[in-house]
């Protein structure tokens, strides 16, 4: 008995222990961890990420001609042209795996910086871990506004975050309102996550701010089998404008029980997630005519600037399908991070740390409809506008602010 | 000590080999530097401290509980609630979130033991899941974003270290040995023999004078008590909660694996099945859950399947029962 | 609250609650006939629905058409399951109830990985069905089509399984296997085959229901997850042994989820459901119709 517990022990000690080191840092390349759910319930999200992720490296590692940082060379010639290599690790959005599997990244793949993690829950120990071994996080594609009120030093997020996306949204109502819309009472429709909450607290507080009325507030169960009796407070508080914020499970379910129960919402303006998920379109995009998402990409931008459209085509060859919302930030939150990284000419944290708070990116050097890239002293990048994207015929069109839109809103929606 | 009784020197050479265990482990951190092999270790510790734990009401007494998450999530919640929110340590944080625990085991237990094999088991199951939906939606407690709890540095007394996993690695062994040794301890004692005569039969056991009800009372109690120290311990390793990570019905499932593949009702059980399940399914994670294919959920399922078939009365119970003949 | 939304509510609850009947059947007549729990009921689900919708794309065939097809399928399937897995389960020299769980619910994180291996972790869904998005409206009462079809569905199915258990020589089998599985063997009843086509029968019966869900509810690999802990509960609240409890308390569940809902703020529904069950085991320890 004694000598089997004791080998059970050290055998599994042993092995975890001989895989220290293996895949260590390689002469010729900087490594990058990145942490996100590749099982479970949102493993979609990670695949895609990966693919996002694996666009930008071979544009950072390869030769393309866009008007990216280091899309024009090859590698990082900050560091002599060595080239990106990116670990992948799952966290199955539990945050005691994904602080696990970051600590793994730093200590025995040695990586330069982590980027992650989708779940805000997750980036939040991800970001801790990372700041106890100053090693910088970019924070890709969580977007929980307290994520980078912690005081965290080696945080970064190059996109919005929820308070920023829902003013976007808000914006938009006031530019309708302006134009001589009705616009006075709005329905909030959120999971029980950190997501729907977050969202739902912006959206609850701007609403006051700016004169609106919430006739129903309804907080769901995610993933329920039924959103009858929700859809029904819905339907009976017959607010101007719907506005959800809920996956691509719910969505679906939600926007087909609306269908079922005759409750037809003049507007609809969504918070991301599910609403700019192909699969939620390819089941119920008939029904959703003239909605309207916020989103922090538009393919729209392809036609004033047509590297957008080589980006996405390079994508879709990876992953099949569009970037969307989540991917365009994935993908950005690399190259930045690339950008980073080559600037501080070390693969050290501090030295990239320092590199990221200098960083100051163009806007028509990203893909993205922002003014710039650049971070606030809690690595907060505050130029990057949202969008606003209404659903037309099978495509999305942008529609707010003025200077990205490409068509008036269609306002109601047709129904 | 009489030689000539042999139950007593089976019990003197276990609490011995558990010492040398012990001691042998608290060494291991002379050989093993690299912080994710600690950092699986003191999951591997804190699981085996837990599956004891959880040994105590569905093994011995048989009470089968698949709904352990609800103490574990009251340990996570009482002990950083009372950290951030009132400044109490996190080590009286953990003694009361035991309690509370505790209290939470009776109050539920008093309905509840009147219920027979799977009604039990599914009334464990859904009040737990009452207490995961509670959580999420009360705000006080932070509802679904969950608690931050915020490291300053390291420090014994708010028991929390930025980089160095050894303080948590010795707690969650101090954690294990003390789940032991309370097995131990009630193994032949009254309440031990009360316990598997109620899992034998609560009815011939009643005849006989056992106090059938106070009997599971007891051991609710005492495997929720431990069960929340662990709630803390958690919660102050990972400095993050929320219902999500705490609560959910995984988490039930996980405390019960590791007793359930070593042997359940056993002193050694849970131990030696978290000492093989846990570093198995950390090293599948990290070494084929970044493909995306679900490699690692089949391994991982058709482990559990693997073990459940192919040794029901678990890794000791098959070994001890081959000792047993040898030796015959 | 005006009548009309109370009445709309209940309506959909009954509708959704015949539905939670047909999900948790097959579970209710194989723990009545053999005492296993199946902890992969959640994945049988999800399979069925994975055949539902892969008979769509492959043949253009309606969920409505393909229910047969897929409940054959199922059938062939939990026979197998029964084989290959439940078989050494139930013969498990000790603590055989825990072997059980644990080896049906490894099975279903292996079918879970299985379905993300092959299908990918994307959602599907059937974009359109013969009766996606219609709806029957009695009284300004919304009857959405595929649930109300689910529900007839469910109706037939409860009604043909009372036929099987009481008037064929195959359900008295069954039921005499689950009094006494000993005394059977002495009247020739092959016990193991009895228990293989309870088995088949039960899944064929998720099959059924992973129809009638495809035609409404989105799919993906841990789409079970969203039924089956209120299946186990269902059953539970009928009463284990009684597939007719099971139709009774999927009822009960359906209405009283629509109340909650109505009652409480909807994220909290499912606290209604679980109480419900706690008052109900706590009065009567077996069950609405329990035979224990």
């Amino acid at each position: 008995m004694k000598l089997n517990r004791r080998e059970l022990v050290a055998a599994a000690a042993a092995l975890a222990a001989s895989v220290n080191h293996a895949f260590a840092q390689g002469a010729g390349e900087v490594v990058i961890g990145a942490v996100f759910p590749m099982t479970g319930s949102t493993a979609q999200t990670g695949l895609d990420a990966k693919n996002a992720i694996e666009t930008a490296v071979a544009i950072v590692n390869d030769k393309v001609d866009l008007d990216l940082p280091l899309a024009r060379t090859e590698g990082l010639p900050g560091l002599g042209g060595k080239k990106l290599r990116v670990v992948y690790a799952d966290h199955q959005g539990d945050p005691q795996k994904g602080r696990a599997e970051a600590e793994r990244l730093i200590t025995q793949e040695k990586v330069a910086a982590v980027i992650g993690c989708y779940h805000s829950a997750v980036s939040a120990t991800v970001s801790q871990t990372c700041e106890r071994y100053g090693t910088p996080f970019m924070c890709a594609d969580s977007s929980s506004p307290s994520l980078n009120q912690r005081g965290l030093k080696f945080f970064f997020r190059a996109s919005p975050h929820d308070e920023m996306f829902s003013k976007a949204m808000f914006d938009l109502l006031d530019s309708l309102r302006k134009k001589g819309n009705k616009i006075e009472t709005l329905a909030l429709f959120h999971e029980d996550t950190i997501f729907g909450t977050d969202s739902a607290n912006a959206q609850t507080k701007l609403a006051a701010e700016r004169g609106y009325k919430i006739v129903s507030d309804v907080k769901y169960r995610a993933n329920s089998p039924s959103l009858t009796a929700e859809v029904q407070q819905l339907k009976s508080g017959a607010a101007d404008v719907l506005m959800p914020s809920s996956y691509t499970t719910d969505g679906i379910l939600l926007v087909r029980t609306m269908n079922e129960l005759g409750y037809k919402p003049k507007a609809i303006v969504a918070q991301a997630a599910g609403f700019s998920e192909q699969a939620l379109y390819e089941a119920v995009g008939d029904l959703l005519q003239g909605a309207v998402t916020r989103g922090s990409f538009s393919l729209d931008l392809a036609q004033k600037r047509p590297m957008v459209g080589k980006v996405n085509d390079m994508f879709k060859a990876r992953a099949g399908k569009d970037i969307n919302d989540n991917t365009s930030r994935e993908f950005m939150a690399l190259i930045v991070l690339a950008d980073g990284i080559n600037r501080a000419k070390s693969t050290e944290g501090e030295a990239i740390r320092a590199a990221l708070t200098a960083t100051d990116i163009p806007g028509d050097h990203t893909i993205m409809p922002w003014k710039r890239v650049k971070f606030d002293a809690t690595g907060q990048n505050n130029d990057c506008d949202p969008v606003l994207l209404q659903y037309v015929g099978k495509k999305f069109v942008t529609i707010f602010p003025e200077q990205a839109a490409i068509a008036e809103p269609i306002w109601p929606m047709k129904s | 000590m009489q030689d000539a009784d042999p139950r007593l020197n089976a019990r003197r050479n276990n609490l011995v080999i558990a010492c040398v265990c012990v001691a042998l482990i608290a060494c291991l951190p002379l050989v093993v530097k690299d912080v994710y092999a600690q950092n699986v270790l003191v999951l591997t510790l804190m699981y085996a401290a837990l599956s004891q734990s959880w040994n105590i009401l569905s093994g011995y007494c048989g009470q089968i509980s698949l709904g352990h998450a609800l103490y574990f999530g009251a340990g996570a919640y009482v002990t950083e609630l009372l950290f951030t929110k009132f400044g109490v340590a996190p080590w009286f944080g953990m003694a009361a979130g035991g309690l509370v625990a505790a209290t939470i085991a009776a109050a539920v237990g008093y309905p509840c033991f009147r219920l027979k094999g799977h009604y039990f088991v599914i009334a464990t199951i859904v009040i737990a899941e009452a207490g995961y939906l509670l959580m999420l939606n009360w705000d006080y407690a932070g509802a679904a974003m969950g608690i931050d709890v915020p490291v300053r540095g390291d420090s014994w007394a708010k028991f929390q270290f930025l980089r160095s996993k050894l303080p948590y690695f010795y707690f969650a062994l101090a954690f294990a040995f003390v789940a032991w040794l309370v097995t131990w301890m009630i193994e032949e004692s009254r309440w031990g023999y009360w316990w598997r005569a109620v899992k034998d039969n609560a009815e011939a056991a009643e005849s006989l004078g056992v106090e059938v009800f106070r009997s599971k009372m007891a051991a609710a109690a005492l495997s929720a008590f431990l069960t929340a120290i662990g709630g803390g311990f958690y919660a102050q390793f990972v400095s993050y909660i929320d219902p999500e990570s705490v609560m959910s019905f995984q988490f039930s499932l996980l405390m019960a694996l590791p007793a359930v593949l070593g042997g359940i009702g056993t002193l050694w059980g849970p131990a030696v099945g978290a000492a093989i399940l846990i570093p198995l399914t950390e090293l599948t994670r990290s070494f084929a859950g970044g493909s995306g294919k679900g490699f690692d959920l089949i391994i991982y399922g058709l482990l559990v399947m693997g073990i459940a078939l192919g040794r029901p009365e678990g890794i000791v119970g098959a070994l001890s029962r081959r000792m047993r003949r040898s030796a015959a | 609250m005006t009548t009309q939304a109370v009445a709309q509510s209940l309506a959909s609850g009954l509708l959704m609650g015949l539905i939670y009947g047909l999900v948790a059947a097959g579970l209710a007549l194989i723990f009545g006939l053999m005492d296993v729990v199946n902890f992969a009921h959640g994945e049988f689900l999800m399979t069925a629905m994975y055949a539902a919708f892969g008979l769509y794309v492959a043949f253009a065939l309606d969920p409505l058409a393909s229910a047969p097809f897929v409940a054959a399928a199922m059938f062939v399937f939990g026979a197998i399951v029964y084989l290959g897995v439940v078989r050494y389960a139930m013969s498990a020299s000790a603590n055989a109830g825990m072997v059980q769980i644990f080896a049906t619910f490894g099975l279903g994180i292996v079918m879970r990985g299985l379905a993300q291996l092959l299908f990918t972790p994307d959602y599907r869904s059937i974009p359109h069905s013969w009766l996606g998005g219609k709806t029957v409206q009695v009284a300004g009462i919304f009857l959405p089509a595929p649930q109300l079809a689910g529900a007839l569905v469910s109706l037939a199915a409860f009604g043909a399984l009372w036929l099987v258990i009481n008037r064929t020589d195959f359900g008295r089998a069954l039921e005499a296997t689950r009094e006494d599985a000993g005394a059977v063997a002495l009247v020739g009843i092959d016990r193991k085959r009895i228990f293989a086509l309870g088995w088949g029968l039960g899944a064929a019966l998720v099959g059924l229901a992973g129809a009638v869900l495809a035609m409404f509810f989105y799919i993906y690999p841990d789409v079970g997850a969203s039924f089956s802990l209120i299946a186990y509960v269902t059953v539970a609240l009928g009463g284990f042994g009684s597939v007719f409890g099971a139709f009774a308390a999927g009822i009960l569940v359906g209405l009283v989820e629509a109340a909650t809902a109505l009652a409480l703020p909807p994220s909290l529904k499912y606290v209604g459901i679980y109480a419900l069950y706690l008052i109900v085991v706590v009065v009567r320890p077996r069950g609405l119709f329990g035979s224990l």
